[in-house]
């Protein structure tokens, strides 16, 4: 039983990180617009996360190290602040997006304006911060994400033509409707929300918070593979669904509720319920990851002594910035911006960020002065450089992409 | 440092860890501090320079650094540069720093202390165990 809660640190991560308002978002949207035809891009982006996922527990499990205290000691202190600066921006973006998520889920149960709910919702998101040990933060978010089920349920509800979505997926074509540039922004986006940086800065503080060791590199696969292909399961459903129910009556996903309709459509009020518990738990699941993220970059690149395993007077720094990042989050929400901008807007400047995190975890988990014999393998550091390779290419095509389409229009 | 122990002190030092001598982390290798032997013929370090305004001044913002700097010390309470850790305090070197002595007593921890004294102390809940 021990060892099954232990798993929880991926689902958290798979739940909170992988499947979080920007993959509801972009799933939910992709599914309307492009029916299944950029299904790939969700299956590259979970074989990258698991990759150097993977990798970054390793290290941290192995060397007590985790990853932004590498990108600064490898990258030096330049491009160290140059990727903190990008990354705390990013981090910050993804926060407000989910704040607002939560205040969305909530407002869904409560039926009054999300706007309303937030300053609710930033108040609880501190204060499980502040007193909630890690682990029963994990196990408690990453159990009730697992509600997000229900878009499966309503899937298999529905009884869709398998062998046609199957094919579907299998020959992804750009839609008449649409130019090859929002087809290529659309899957950058995808790509993104799925290898969005947070997850390897919450998955590697994850490990040394809960004090990993080389006894614990099993557990860090299990985590890896079991977390992400159940996040990549759960966003390949959501964009299913509106490819059955949006795409063929020309609907277009422009806010979140709209993603739990499908639902609603296909299962009923109990699914519906659910659902509103899962999207409530992964978006606050996602808003400690990158409330915490960023004050782990910063407290990283710092020196700062950082965690929740200590108390907040012993690591009033890091403390002081998860705070300040809160709420400066809620204010952001409260301003009225919209949180799906947002939220397209954070997945897709990750994806432009990507290199300069990913690079030196690769470099790291080949050094034997930190690893030891736990070093990559010739088949692993293959298939980590044609990510490398893959991860420049998106990043350069990024911010052209974003100019072209106008932000994906 | 123990006498012929030549280490590539940039590739070493900088950018590491500081970790005091009950393993609690205080601060980074933000720049070095070099000096010469008696008899003019060789560089060593002699002391780690540990906070924001020693990284601003290695990364050339010299003012804004020397302004950081001036800042660190009008929250460190003692006397001389809060930044300055003096080499023969360091015990061992891996890949992190470890230095003889503790996280109340090194100015490299000064504006964590100011920030728990005037900050975070004041919330309630700030010094119960989170576990």
């Amino acid at each position: 039983m021990k060892k099954m809660l232990q798993v929880t640190l991926c689902i958290l991560t798979a739940i909170g990180g992988f499947v979080d308002i920007g993959d509801l978002v972009a799933n939910g949207e992709t599914g309307a617009r492009f029916k299944l035809g950029l299904a790939w891009a969700v299956i590259v982006g979970v074989v990258g996360i698991i990759v150097y996922a993977e990798m970054a527990g390793r290290v941290a499990a192995v060397s007590g190290r985790p990853v932004f205290s590498l990108v600064r000691e490898r990258l030096g202190p330049g491009f160290g602040l140059a990727n903190l600066l990008a990354s705390s921006f990013i981090n910050f973006l993804t926060l407000t997006a989910e704040i607002a998520g939560v205040a969305i889920a909530l407002s869904m149960a409560a039926s009054v304006s999300y706007i309303v709910m937030v300053p609710l919702a930033a108040v609880v998101i501190w204060v499980v911060i502040w007193r909630l040990p890690f682990e029963r933060m994990e196990q408690l978010f990453g159990l009730l994400g697992l509600a997000l089920l229900a878009f499966v349920v309503a899937l298999v509800k529905l009884g869709p033509d398998w062998g046609h979505l199957f094919s579907q997926a299998a020959h992804p074509a750009v839609p008449k409707e649409e130019t090859p540039f929002t087809y290529a922004y659309f899957a950058i986006a995808l790509f993104g929300a799925a290898m969005t940086p947070y997850e390897v800065f919450f998955f590697s503080s994850g490990a040394v918070e809960e004090h990993w060791t080389v006894k614990d590199l099993a557990l860090n696969r299990a985590n890896v593979y079991i977390g992400f292909p159940l996040g990549a399961f759960l966003s390949l459903s959501i964009m299913a669904l509106t490819t059955l129910v949006f795409a063929p009556r020309s609907i277009s996903v422009d806010a979140l509720p709209q993603v739990a309709l499908p639902v609603a459509f296909a299962a009923g009020k109990v699914a519906l319920a659910c659902l509103i518990v899962g999207i409530f738990a992964a978006t606050f699941g996602a808003a400690l990851e990158t409330a915490l993220s960023t004050g782990y970059c910063i407290g990283q690149y710092l020196g700062w002594e950082w965690g929740k395993h200590v108390r907040p007077r012993e690591a009033s720094r890091f403390y002081l910035v998860v705070t300040v990042a809160v709420l400066l989050g809620a204010l952001a929400v409260m301003t009225g911006v919209d949180p799906v901008k947002v939220t397209e807007y954070s997945i897709v400047l990750s994806a432009a960020a990507l290199p300069l995190t990913y690079f030196p975890i690769l470099v790291v988990s080949n050094d034997r002065d930190y690893m030891g014999d736990k070093t990559n393998g010739p088949v692993l550091n293959f298939l980590a450089t044609v990510y490398l390779v893959i991860i420049v290419l998106v990043a350069v095509a990024t911010i052209p992409l974003m100019i072209i389409t106008k932000g994906g229009a | 440092m123990s006498a012929g122990r030549t280490l590539w002190a940039g590739l070493r030092l900088l950018d590491r860890q500081l970790v005091d001598r009950n393993g609690r982390m205080a601060g980074c290798v933000d720049d070095l501090e070099l000096a010469t032997t008696e008899d003019g013929q060789h560089l060593y370090v002699s002391a780690i320079l540990s906070g924001p305004g020693a990284l601003a001044q290695r990364l050339r913002r010299r003012r804004y650094g020397s302004w950081m700097r001036g800042v660190h010390a009008l929250v460190s309470p003692g006397e001389g540069d809060p930044t300055r850790i003096a080499f023969n305090l360091v015990s061992d070197i891996g890949d992190h720093i470890t230095v003889a002595a503790d996280h109340e007593e090194l100015g490299s921890a000064s504006a964590e202390r100011w920030v728990r004294d005037h900050v975070i102390a004041h919330i309630p809940g700030s010094g119960h165990a989170p576990e």
